[in-house]
């Protein structure tokens, strides 16, 4: 074991060494003074180690390295990309700087967007209240200094706000066209006070990225997120959402996630107001060298909120799927109704599951509970199905959808849900 | 050694525990002090001192290399700082390590030598278990089951009872410090062979300095005829207590083994650093049976015994079976975690605990199954109950290693809060490296159902008798694991440590 | 239709457990046979070996479904070819919608028999047609497979996919097991109006009750894993009135 003072100055020398003669990029006041505490906290963190127990799981080592691994390219198939059937407003990035020329128009009636590049060069924002403040407030009580780092560096982005809800939903498209590409994307959302509205996110971003949504929902306001990754399979990244949520606010966030060499979704939610909603889902698809992480931290933290947390992994040929969540209630957060479900099915015996399903509990009135199982296909479910005559593959494949659809309910519209459902079962039909 | 005149002594007791029990009104029960003429080895820790202990033990060469060994690997240790606990810094040179009573400097040949004020002690502790049962009614209590009890005061064994009786079984139960000098082959060849010198800090501190604590050996194929009993007990103020109990069970036999702890009230804080190795062979099976009702600390948070424990089995070959039950309702802090090696093909490992904490109290214990075998298979029931101004964690492990093909584990972690300032936390660890192997882990957190409890009232009970009948419903698949004597015990202890945590 | 010939298996975990000792059976097409029997004489086995779950072995002897070897066939192989069990205690399936398990077996059925598929339309007009029959509501029809069903409803939906796939070989395990008299009722009918001359029913029960609303043609009586006695609607009959105590002292004589 090392002591505890040694790994530490590890980590900070390692952050040291990342750094050392990289400039903060140029920019306004506001966002100068947000990049600059950045990278204070990240000289003062470090960077995360395979020895902090909230990386235990994972080896953040290609998300730290100085450099990116190649990783090829997917070649499409001739399916259609996800989403492209719905009427969206569609923003591009390419190798995760925005690509104007290959978006709409920045208009949609109740929203206001524009680039974080735009952003950064004037001197006063909306968004200087919220860009890096909810991140810096995820440090506690568990460091995330990737996320600072991105604060720190990331000059691409998009700054939404939605003052009234939009006639469509809001579509990020991340294209790549480097083998080698290194993505820092950095968002802001705001959703005022009783408006709704749904942000779309799909596509390769990069070899390698590192991106932060900070979201803040207004009272009685509502945020759709669903997200797709997939299709480059080396790819390495981590993602940060940090959420506030407002008296009688809801948030519905579902990712789906199909292979990669190391992803890591990290979710950190605060419901601030009375009566707050926030639903975090993911389904991972995982078929061989592949690592995929669910980091979840939900904090109750007023009275009469709800959260659920539902995850759902299928793993074969060597992919490791991980889940961490935690659900936090304060003291004050009486009446709190917190769930969470982490499940994972092992097709073959070379796949892990590894979870650290946590709760943290400081009020009394609540009804928290969490259930976490792990196995292979229910072997009388897969004959009553093959009884009836359904062959075997096939049978499988709809057990499998099955256990992964408890994840997709999350969604709250079903087109959406279906059109990842869809993709899902040729995601199947292709390998099986 | 000559048998306990047992009459006598459970006549004392008797009417002693009616007494005890009558005046209790929401105060420790053990929380006396008996006032013995110590003879203490220096403050402090350092090479001299752990071979001062040894030297004191008569110990052959090996063991105190051994200990060496182990006190040297401990100075490059950090204390753990993983648990949900504030653990003030606890300085190790303020601490006795070694105290015995005066009256034992010469080993007494019997009983009958002992200092009477040392049985009187172990006659207020309720040894034997008699009177739960005449307390409760129970039929037949005039006949109680035999249950051999090893007697450790501060770091000393008392002596053992029932010893002819074991004798004629093949069974070998004494303290530690007999077994190194008449069975020095079984010592060598397991201690530290299930809980390593450096496995954690507290561990190494004891491989150190341990000063006495149980041996039990049941030889292949052999029931023991009784249950066997250890009893804790600090004393001496400022002294550490460091027992090690090593339990084998050779192929095909099977124990019962309880143990019990209390130290008297105290305004300082009490360090209690125990290692339990339990090896486990094939077909054997160990029962394991604690109720640690240390000294919690006051209503205000002072005083109260540092419990840091490490305890796991070794179920080293085919169909060894171990089941750890715990009643935790004392110590200031609690760091615990009886864990199971489930090595042999169809081992199994159960785990059944209950852990109380109310006032400053603070709790975190839990279990660890490892799954090596194939077709291994593991149980895990927690109740927690926190009140107060307590925190009470959960915490465990469940690992399937790739070659555990087709084990199961299930686990079922529950977990009550009475009054808003208190914490309940589950922080369970599933690791599953095999496909066939099937994990299921359950939670939950809840407070005190008010319809039951305003069932309960509407029927006549006070509103802290109401709560300690919910809170023992709540317990009750633990509870009912218990030998019978110990369950009442539990039982009365689960109302007790929750008086005055309502209203 | 189905022939059985001197069939022996044991249990694939321990071989010393052997099930089925030599059991022999004809049914004939639009016949209906019942085979009776205590508890233990091996009648669920050997609706499990004929479908094809795991956990036994065939040490000897035969089956075969007009002429082709069932026991070579995989679970799916067989229900394509004509057979279909009614299972004594239908699997919960969370997550799969009934109605997409009923069209992805009959689709499935139909195209390993080298049919046409059943388009959305025609077989929503099927289910609900025959649903009706069966009183099962809609909203049954909806919720996953067997979740949250009661005894009565899942017995009923095991008849509904039986009407659906129309199979030539029906095996009815304890079908009675857990079902009140209007229930009872209502699933025989369900049988009942199956039965056609090219159709052929293995009715496999404990108590004579369930053969007052399916009438067998032929009534077996299974003992330690072989038929002892075979006979008409009186023998069941006679069970019912003496129990099997007699005839498993007649068998041993």
């Amino acid at each position: 074991m090392m002591p505890r003072a040694k790994l530490k100055a590890q980590k900070v020398e390692a952050a040291g060494a990342l750094l050392a003669g990289r400039e903060l990029p140029a920019g306004g006041a506001w966002i100068t003074k947000a990049r600059t505490a950045a990278a204070a906290r990240v000289a003062s963190m470090g960077l995360p180690s395979k020895r902090d127990e909230y990386w235990r799981y994972t080896d953040p080592r290609r998300l730290t390295a100085p450099a990116p691994e190649a990783a090829k390219l997917h070649v499409t198939d001739d399916e259609a990309p996800l989403f492209d059937g719905f009427d969206r407003l569609k923003l591009v990035f390419v190798d995760g700087v925005f690509d104007a020329q290959a978006s709409d128009a920045l208009a949609l009636p109740g929203v206001e967007i524009c680039t974080l590049a735009d952003a950064a060069r004037t001197d006063l924002h909306w968004a200087r209240d919220l860009f890096g403040a909810l991140e810096a407030r995820g440090q506690a009580p568990v460091e995330r200094s990737l996320a600072s780092l991105n604060t720190a560096h990331a000059t691409e982005g998009l700054l939404i706000r939605i003052t009234a809800t939009p006639p469509k939903p809001i579509a990020l498209v991340y294209r790549r066209a480097n083998l080698a590409g290194d993505a820092m994307v950095h968002h802001v959302i705001r959703v005022e006070g009783g408006a709704e509205a749904t942000i779309l996110e799909n596509g390769p971003m990069a070899a390698r990225f590192n991106q932060v949504t900070e979201v803040d929902i207004a009272d009685g306001a509502t945020l759709h997120h669903i997200r797709a990754q997939g299709r480059d399979h080396e790819r390495a990244g981590i993602t940060h959402l940090f959420a506030k949520l407002g008296a009688g606010a809801q948030l519905k966030s579902f990712t789906l996630s199909a292979n990669g060499a190391l992803v890591r979704n990290e979710a950190v939610i605060w419901l601030d107001g009375a009566e707050g909603s926030a639903h975090i889902a993911g389904a991972t698809v995982g078929d061989g060298a592949f690592h995929h992480d669910d980091t979840v931290f939900v904090t109750h933290g007023a009275p009469r909120c709800e959260s659920r947390q539902v995850f759902k992994k299928v793993l074969r040929h060597g992919a490791v799927g991980v889940f961490q969540g935690k659900i936090l209630v304060d003291q004050i957060a009486q009446l709190t109704d917190g769930y969470q479900i982490s499940q994972s099915l092992l097709l073959d015996e070379d796949a892990q599951f590894l979870a650290k399903p946590e709760l943290e509990i400081y009020a009394d009135d609540v009804k928290c509970s969490h259930g976490s199982t792990s196995g292979e296909i229910d072997h009388n479910q897969l004959f009553y199905l093959r009884a009836r005559g359904v062959p075997e593959d096939r049978a499988k494949m709809l057990l499998v959808l099955a256990f992964l659809s408890e994840a997709l309910e999350e969604i709250a519209d079903p087109a959406y849900a279906d059109d990842l459902r869809d993709r899902l079962e040729s995601w199947f039909k292709r390998r099986s | 050694m000559a048998a306990l005149d047992e009459v006598q002594l459970r006549e004392g007791v008797d009417r002693e525990t009616v007494e005890t029990v009558q005046s209790m009104a929401g105060t420790y029960k053990h929380g006396w002090e008996t006032e013995i003429e110590m003879e203490f080895a220096p403050k402090g820790l350092n090479e001299d001192i752990v071979r001062l202990i040894s030297e004191k033990n008569k110990e052959p060469e090996w063991l105190l290399e051994w200990r060496l060994d182990a006190y040297r690997r401990w100075l490059s240790m950090e204390s753990p700082d993983w648990a949900m606990l504030n653990i003030p810094e606890i300085d190790y040179q303020e601490q006795y390590y070694y105290a015995k009573p005066k009256s034992m400097a010469e080993k007494p040949k019997s009983l009958d030598d002992v200092d009477p004020k040392l049985l009187e002690t172990y006659a207020k502790l309720g040894i034997p278990l008699k009177e739960q049962m005449l307390l409760a009614g129970v039929e037949g209590a005039d006949e109680p089951r035999k249950v051999a009890v090893d007697a450790v005061f501060d770091s000393v064994s008392l002596g053992t009872t029932f010893q002819k009786e074991l004798a004629a079984a093949g069974v070998i139960f004494c303290s530690i410090s007999e077994a190194v000098q008449k069975h020095p082959e079984l010592v060598k060849k397991y201690l530290g062979s299930v809980v390593p010198q450096n496995d954690n800090y507290f561990a190494a501190l004891n491989s150190a300095v341990f000063s006495d604590g149980s041996f039990v050996y049941i030889p292949a194929g052999t029931r023991c005829p009784m249950e066997l009993s250890t009893y804790f007990r600090i004393n001496a103020e400022n002294t550490g207590q460091f027992e090690r109990t090593l339990i084998v069970a050779e192929k095909g036999s099977y124990v019962s083994y309880l143990e019990g702890c209390t130290a008297p009230k105290r305004d300082t804080n009490q360090l209690h650093a125990a290692v339990v190795e339990i090896v486990i062979l094939e077909d054997a099976e160990v029962k394991y049976s604690t109720v640690q009702n240390w000294f919690p600390g006051d209503e205000n948070g002072k005083g109260g015994i540092y419990n840091f424990v490490t305890k796991r089995a070794d179920c080293r070959e085919a169909r060894a079976k171990v089941m750890w039950t715990q009643v935790e309702t004392g110590s200031a802090i609690t760091w615990k975690y009886p864990s199971c090696i489930l090595r042999g093909d169809e081992a199994q490992g159960e785990f059944y605990s209950i852990a109380i904490a109310n006032n400053w109290q603070q709790a975190d214990t839990g279990t660890k199954m490892v799954h090596l075998g194939k077709n291994t298979r593991s149980r895990i029931v927690s109740k927690g109950i926190s009140a107060g101004h307590a925190q009470n964690t959960y915490r465990g492990l469940v690992s399937m290693h790739p070659k555990a093909s087709n084990s199961r584990n299930y686990t079922q972690c529950d977990s009550l809060l009475i009054g808003d300032k208190c914490g309940a936390h589950t922080v369970p660890y599933i690791e599953v490296r095999n496909a066939s192997s099937r994990v299921e882990h359950e939670a939950t957190t809840s407070k005190v159902d008010d319809d039951q409890l305003f069932y309960c009232r509407s029927r006549g009970m006070d509103e802290e008798e109401a709560v300690a009948l919910v809170v023992n419903g709540f317990c009750k698949e633990v509870l009912q694991e218990l030998p019978m004597e110990f369950a009442m015990e539990a039982q009365a202890l689960v109302a007790i440590s929750l008086e005055g945590s309502v209203g | 239709m189905l022939q059985i010939n001197n069939l022996h298996c044991e249990l694939e975990d321990d071989s010393e457990v052997k099930i089925l000792k030599g059991l022999s059976l004809t049914i004939n097409a639009g016949e209906v046979h019942a085979i009776m029997g205590p508890n233990g004489s091996g009648k669920s086995t050997l609706s499990y070996v004929l479908s094809g779950r795991d956990g036994y072995t065939v040490t000897d002897g035969s089956a075969t479904l007009e002429g082709a070897d069932l026991l070579e066939m995989e679970p799916e192989e067989r229900a394509a070819a004509g057979l279909f069990l009614a299972f004594q205690y239908p699997v919960e399936i969370p997550g799969v919608g009934n109605m997409t398990f009923l069209r992805t077996a009959v689709n499935a059925q139909r195209k390993a028999r080298g049919e046409e598929e059943l388009s959305a339309g025609d077989f929503l007009k099927l289910v609900r047609a025959k649903a009706k029959e069966l009183q099962i509501d809609a909203d049954m029809l909806k919720r996953p497979v067997n979740v949250g069903f009661s005894g009565g409803e899942k017995k009923r939906n095991e008849i509904l996919q039986m009407a659906m796939l129309e199979p030539k070989m029906c095996i009815l395990d304890e079908t009675d097991s857990g079902l009140d008299v209007d229930a009872m009722k209502l699933v025989s009918d369900g049988v009942n109006a199956l039965r056609d001359a090219g159709r052929s029913f293995l009715v496999i029960t404990h108590y004579q009750r369930l053969l007052n609303h399916i009438k067998p043609d032929v009534v077996h009586i299974m003992s330690e894993g072989r038929i002892i006695k075979t006979g008409g609607p009186e023998l069941a009959l006679e069970v019912e009135e003496n129990g099997y105590a007699d005839l498993l002292a007649e068998a041993a004589a």
